[in-house]
């Protein structure tokens, strides 16, 4: 207990770290995941082809994999062109965390927009509107809300998945528990005790959050 | 006539132009080229491809092997989890419950780390040395050459993997079990069949249907997460390639090396996961 509690500063730091890295990657994650679901659903193969592929390959490999990739691979062959600071644990696995996650975010766009009937298309362009205006102001905010439930859950498994960077020397809650647990390492139980109340007070309420949601739409829906 | 073109009006209709046509076979053209230049750049390092390519091939052996065995544990873990989400006895619920939830509300990693690091030694102060039972129970055996090196590493690793997807396939079982029809079950009580032999002739194999599709995903999952076993020194995939890749000196090579790692699990996971959404597809028409 003494030791959950003196180590309880560096471990709010690296829930705040852990914090920052979904923060700042899961919207990256949709804003491509979006732009990958728009390709897919395009009629020319020139866009929906490099889609599927990025996708299958994205969800055919694992996180961490492709985090190796972007830190150790892509780091040196960076550093053959003096920019070798341009990677490290925040730039690597945010750039991973993102790429994943945009795959299976790219799916959950393609579903929910695939939701919205297809009539609701058909009145707006009989009602004169361009398909810009077809998509944004029509399809896209009726898609959003059965998208928000599975957007929530997969942000509770990038606060999970965001653990891998402290194998890539990062400063997140999982790399200061294993610095801890190698500095106390005959007494563990506490710190993984900590660690583990910590990842709990950040995944159960999104979670409980995801499932209020989760109803809302589900009664909603029914009509 | 005039309808007809009034409704074509209405909905963008695809339109075959021939140039377009033209144009998404280029796209074939080009994908085509630049596989055969990806086969190009695997052959252009054909060195280091034949080199390593025994120790790849065993890393993804021993993924397989660690996740099928998992797999097994997980599934029997995951059977008893349903069976307590569902009893009727209160603490048992609670029990599974918390299980689920803690499991589910922390990273593998973690987890993994904690089941290494912490029971492991726990264990190992209290006189559980895993490594060395295998070790007595393979010398009567006469095979204790088979007991790797670090034995405790895939122990716990597997102990982590099965308790981890154990949590998720309690869900899932759950769930099948909760889309049998419960006229199914009233049935077979009328019949005269006691409460085990409706789970056990009537409930569960129609559940175990419905839960295939899912059981492949979170196969899919475990092997995926298996990676994170090489933290622990597990010599599987994603280790033998980390060692083999990060010592070495040109960077190009480097990037090889990861890229031929990532091609193995590609290769294990993508056919899987056609195999799923088929089935998927199937149970949905």
């Amino acid at each position: 207990m003494d030791l959950a509690l003196q180590a309880l500063p560096a471990f709010l730091a690296g829930a705040r770290d852990t914090v920052i890295y979904c923060v700042t990657a899961f919207p990256l994650a949709l804003v491509l995941g979006l732009v990958l679901a728009l390709m897919r659903n395009a009629r020319t193969v020139w866009l929906h082809g490099p889609a599927r592929i990025f996708i299958e390959v994205i969800r055919g490999t694992p996180i961490l994999v492709q985090l190796y990739i972007l830190y150790y691979a892509l780091g040196a062959i960076l550093a053959q062109y003096h920019l070798a600071n341009m990677i490290n644990a925040w730039s690597a696995g945010i750039a991973a965390l993102a790429l994943n996650y945009a795959a299976y975010e790219a799916e959950i766009f393609r579903a929910g927009l695939a939701s919205v009937e297809q009539g609701q298309t058909e009145a707006a362009y009989s009602l004169g509107l361009s398909r810009a205006q077809n998509f944004f102001r029509i399809v896209l905010p009726q898609a959003i809300p059965l998208m928000i439930p599975p957007f929530v859950n997969d942000f509770i498994f990038m606060i999970k998945d965001s653990a891998i960077v402290s194998l890539v020397s990062g400063t997140d809650l999982t790399s200061i528990l294993s610095f801890w647990v190698t500095r106390h390492g005959s007494n563990p139980l506490p710190l993984y005790a900590l660690a583990i109340v910590l990842y709990l007070a950040m995944s159960l309420p999104t979670s409980f959050v995801a499932r209020k949601l989760e109803a809302r739409v589900r009664a909603s829906l029914q009509f | 006539m005039q309808k007809h073109a009034i409704l074509k009006g209405l909905r963008p209709a695809p339109q075959r132009h021939g140039w377009r046509t033209a144009f998404d076979a280029l796209f074939y053209v080009v994908a085509a080229v630049a596989a055969l230049a990806f086969g190009i750049y695997l052959l252009s390092y054909q060195n280091i491809l034949f080199l390593y390519f025994p120790a790849f091939l065993q890393g993804m052996l021993v993924t397989l092997v660690v996740s099928l065995i998992s797999t097994v544990f997980a599934c029997l873990i995951g059977l008893l989890g349903a069976f307590g989400a569902l009893s009727s006895f209160r603490p048992v619920r609670w029990l599974t419950v918390t299980y689920v939830e803690v499991v589910r509300g922390t990273p593998f990693l973690v987890q993994l780390l904690l089941w290494y690091y912490g029971f492991g030694l726990a264990l190992a102060n209290l006189g559980f040395h895993p490594d060395r039972i295998a070790f007595d129970i393979m010398t009567v055996l006469q095979n204790n050459s088979l007991v790797p090196d670090s034995f405790n590493s895939y122990f716990y690793g597997i102990m982590a993997l099965s308790f981890h997807y154990g949590a998720y396939l309690t869900e899932v079982f759950r769930a099948g079990i909760r889309a049998v029809p419960s006229g199914q079950t009233e049935a077979a009580l009328s019949l005269g069949l006691d409460a085990r032999q409706t789970m056990r002739h009537i409930v569960l194999p129609q559940a175990i249907k419905l839960v295939i599709p899912p059981l492949a995903n979170n196969f899919i999952g475990l092997v995926q997460d298996s990676s994170l076993l090489s933290a622990v020194s597990v010599l599987e995939l994603e280790h033998i390639t980390l060692a083999l890749g990060a010592p070495q000196t040109d960077a190009n090579a480097k990037l090889f090396v990861f890229i031929f790692g990532a091609l193995f699990y590609l290769i294990i996971c993508y056919p899987l996961s056609l195999l799923t959404r088929r089935m998927e597809a199937k149970q949905h028409h």
